[in-house]
């Protein structure tokens, strides 16, 4: 038996996997947005926040970094129903994102809030800003410039781990692969060019990063180009 | 300077993919002789697909699958090797050679028939439409606005693909396993499986209970093998054929699913 | 039908969590193994070894590892070759560790100040004496935080071996699920086991961080 390599069926199956590239963009979007925003308000939380607020934090923190995220993602889309939390494949793997990057990037965020100079909180007090103002005119653009290139790198993990959603049915790149793969037996050429297809994104998504990190940290600008 | 050799890479991958790769594994013997060699017959069993094969409480797989495996290598002479597949990986375990045999409650369709050969039935199956009692539904047209859970790349799944109506929409899991979950944690109102494995569901007193709909398909069950091994599939035909009639074939019906072996199978 | 006591599914997913740590250690100290090859070629002088280990920490950064699972499980048996799906788990997660450990011990090297390297040419030693005596040496104390870090990648990394057949914690999980229809009591158990497998590995190396800032500041 000759094992000829073909990726004939991909003139048929090509949408399909256009519809995943879709997903696979969609759910990186949202949740690499919302989570990185989570992410930020709990940093705030861990470096700065009210005490009381503290330990609740820093529990979620570590009950996410220390499980994978496909157990995550089972238990709020098989197990949460049984507490009557009943969500679409969707919304649960968004909400898996959301949730597994926000404990992720509040780490990351953290670590370039205490890198702050002290001098710039006293700065800050000195003005007669409130401690909020501080944190969101002073302290979070410089720090979010520091921990930029880690944070991009934890959105490229994301992106790429999302590739289990496929195992709760939503229709994501792996998803589509399965899926031509179950009709056409192609197993092999269906995950190279899925393979592909995920290593294009990456390429893309770090760029990406990289154009709006220049954007927004105008002043880096000068330092590293 | 590293972006470049990003783009480089992308392109030295997208050259890849034009390339027709010939790795000849050697021409292969009949599967039968290299079972015997080796005197060890590989099969691909389910284990998520009761009452074809599950698990029992120590984890060792149990069912109707299993027990014709075994009854298969015990007639061959050889030691059984159960190899737990799912449902969407059981024919690449074919292909890629990690198994002999797949004993999987596999139905017969002409996609699967293009890639591997089956051998005579062993195993009644009609596969259909199961949902709560309260949900109304007696024909595929009535799936219309509907969720309907499939295990990805079963016969349902191929089946209800081609005529189920616009709207209803398919979810395809990975496995049984997230089928079945999916079913009892109402994350789709209905599913489409095996007459035999939503009766088990209920016989397991679950939260919801999967009550027959309507037919989808009569889809007995065939032993899978790969193409061109004549002696082989010739053995597996005579050793069902046996079964059937001095009846351990209908004993293993009668223990695991409760009926005695139809009569047209 | 046999029934699961809470006693029995607790029972079976330790069992399963035991190949979960065989897994995780396999990946560890084979992708250790290789993540020094890759960190070699990386920093050597050579331009094509220095290509060929940019070109694979970028190829196993950059896709996801349940492809890299999918391609050396369908991907080599197609050569003709049967992987079981162990080995192809331990395949293609000592290759992804390997990936990033190397990028992280390769941070570690490069943070050992150039002087050092000068310093080590000035004494006459060659290029691996310089590694051997010098760099390596220091850059190995930094690169302990990390690398115990990464450990606990590793160990959620398996999670996805479950997915082409290997029966660890997870794939358990999903199987007693479905002889149990007990979605919440068994993925709570499963991520639990997984913290209490994974936390003290991440205390660990949040302690050996701590200890080496330590170190550092008051050694100045």
């Amino acid at each position: 038996m000759t094992y000829v390599f073909d990726l004939g069926w991909l003139a048929q199956y090509y949408p399909v996997f256009l519809k995943g590239v879709a997903i696979t963009i969609e759910l990186t979007l949202v949740g690499g947005v919302i989570g990185i925003g989570f992410g930020i308000f709990c940093a705030w939380v861990r470096a700065l926040g009210p005490t009381w607020m503290r330990p609740p934090v820093a529990v979620y923190v570590e009950l996410i970094r220390n499980t994978p995220f496909m157990v995550q993602l089972f238990f709020i889309f098989f197990g949460l129903p049984a507490l009557g939390f009943r969500m679409g494949e969707l919304q649960a793997a968004n909400l898996a994102m959301i949730i597994n990057l926000g404990a992720y990037s509040c780490e990351i965020v953290r670590a370039g809030i205490e890198a702050t100079p002290k001098g710039q909180f006293e700065a800050g007090a000195a003005l007669a800003l409130k401690p909020l103002q501080v944190f969101r005119l002073i302290v979070i653009r410089p720090a979010l410039q520091r921990i930029w290139p880690a944070l991009s790198s934890q959105l490229v993990i994301v992106m790429l781990g999302s590739a289990v959603v496929s195992q709760i049915a939503a229709e994501d790149v792996t998803f589509a692969a399965n899926f031509i793969q179950s009709r056409t037996f192609r197993a092999f050429e269906a995950y190279f060019v899925s393979t592909a297809i995920y290593l294009a994104l990456s390429i893309c998504l770090r760029k990406g990063l990289d154009y709006l990190g220049f954007f927004l940290f105008p002043s880096a600008r000068t330092e590293s180009r | 300077m590293k972006r470049r050799s990003l783009f480089s890479l992308a392109l030295a991958l997208a050259a890849g993919l034009s390339f027709s790769l010939s790795a000849a594994p050697g021409a292969r013997a009949d599967g039968l002789e290299t079972v015997m060699s080796s005197g060890t017959l590989r099969v691909a069993v389910p284990q998520d697909f009761p009452p074809f094969g599950s698990v029992g409480s120590d984890m060792a797989p149990q069912g109707y699958d299993i027990d014709m495996a075994k009854l298969i290598a015990e007639k061959l002479g050889v030691k059984v090797d159960i190899v737990p597949v799912t449902s969407a990986n059981r024919i690449p375990y074919l292909q890629t050679n990690k198994v002999d045999l797949v004993i999987s409650s596999l139905g017969k369709n002409p996609e699967r028939d293009a890639v591997i050969d089956f051998s005579d039935p062993y195993a009644p199956f009609y596969n259909g439409v199961f949902a709560p009692a309260d949900l109304e539904i007696s024909a595929v047209e009535d799936l219309s606005g509907k969720t309907v859970g499939v295990t990805r790349g079963s016969i349902e799944d191929l089946e209800l693909t081609k005529i189920a109506p616009e709207d209803a929409t398919l979810k395809r899991y990975e496995d049984n396993n997230g089928t079945i979950s999916a079913f009892l944690s109402g994350q789709v109102d209905a599913v489409a499986t095996g007459n035999v494995v939503a009766a088990a569901i209920i016989e397991k007193n679950p939260p919801k209970r999967p009550e027959p709909k309507f037919l989808i398909k009569n889809s007995p069950c065939y032993v899978g093998m790969n193409e061109n091994e004549p002696e082989l599939m010739a053995k597996v035909n005579e050793i069902i054929a046996e079964a059937k009639s001095d009846g351990s074939l209908n004993a293993i019906s009668e223990k695991w699913l409760g009926i005695p072996l139809p009569a047209e199978l | 039908m046999t029934d699961f006591s809470t006693w029995d599914i607790l029972r079976n997913l330790l069992l399963a969590a035991r190949w979960t740590v065989v897994l995780s250690f396999v990946a560890f100290i084979g992708g250790g193994i290789v993540a020094l090859l890759i960190l070699f070629m990386r920093i050597s002088r050579n331009r094509f070894a220095r290509a060929f280990a940019r070109y694979y920490v970028e190829l196993f950064q950059g896709t996801p590892l349940l492809m890299q699972l999918f391609l050396a499980f369908f991907g080599i048996g197609l050569l003709g070759i049967d992987v079981p799906a162990w080995l192809a788990a331990g395949v293609a997660l000592t290759l992804w560790t390997a990936a990033f450990l190397a990028e992280i011990w390769r941070g570690c090297v490069e943070s050992i100040p150039r002087g050092q390297w000068e310093g080590a040419g000035s004494l006459a030693l060659d290029y691996v004496q310089q590694m051997r005596l010098v760099i390596l040496p220091q850059a190995m104390r930094v690169a302990v935080p990390p690398t115990a870090g990464f450990s606990v990648q590793v160990v959620k990394g398996t999670a996805l071996t479950s997915i082409i057949g290997f029966v660890e914690l997870t794939k358990a999980g999903t199987i007693v699920t479905n002889a149990t229809f007990q979605p919440f009591t068994v993925y709570g158990l499963v991520a639990l086991l997984y913290f209490a497998i994974c936390f003290p590995l991440s205390k660990y190396s949040k302690y050996l961080e701590r200890k080496m800032a330590a170190a550092y500041t008051h050694g100045r």
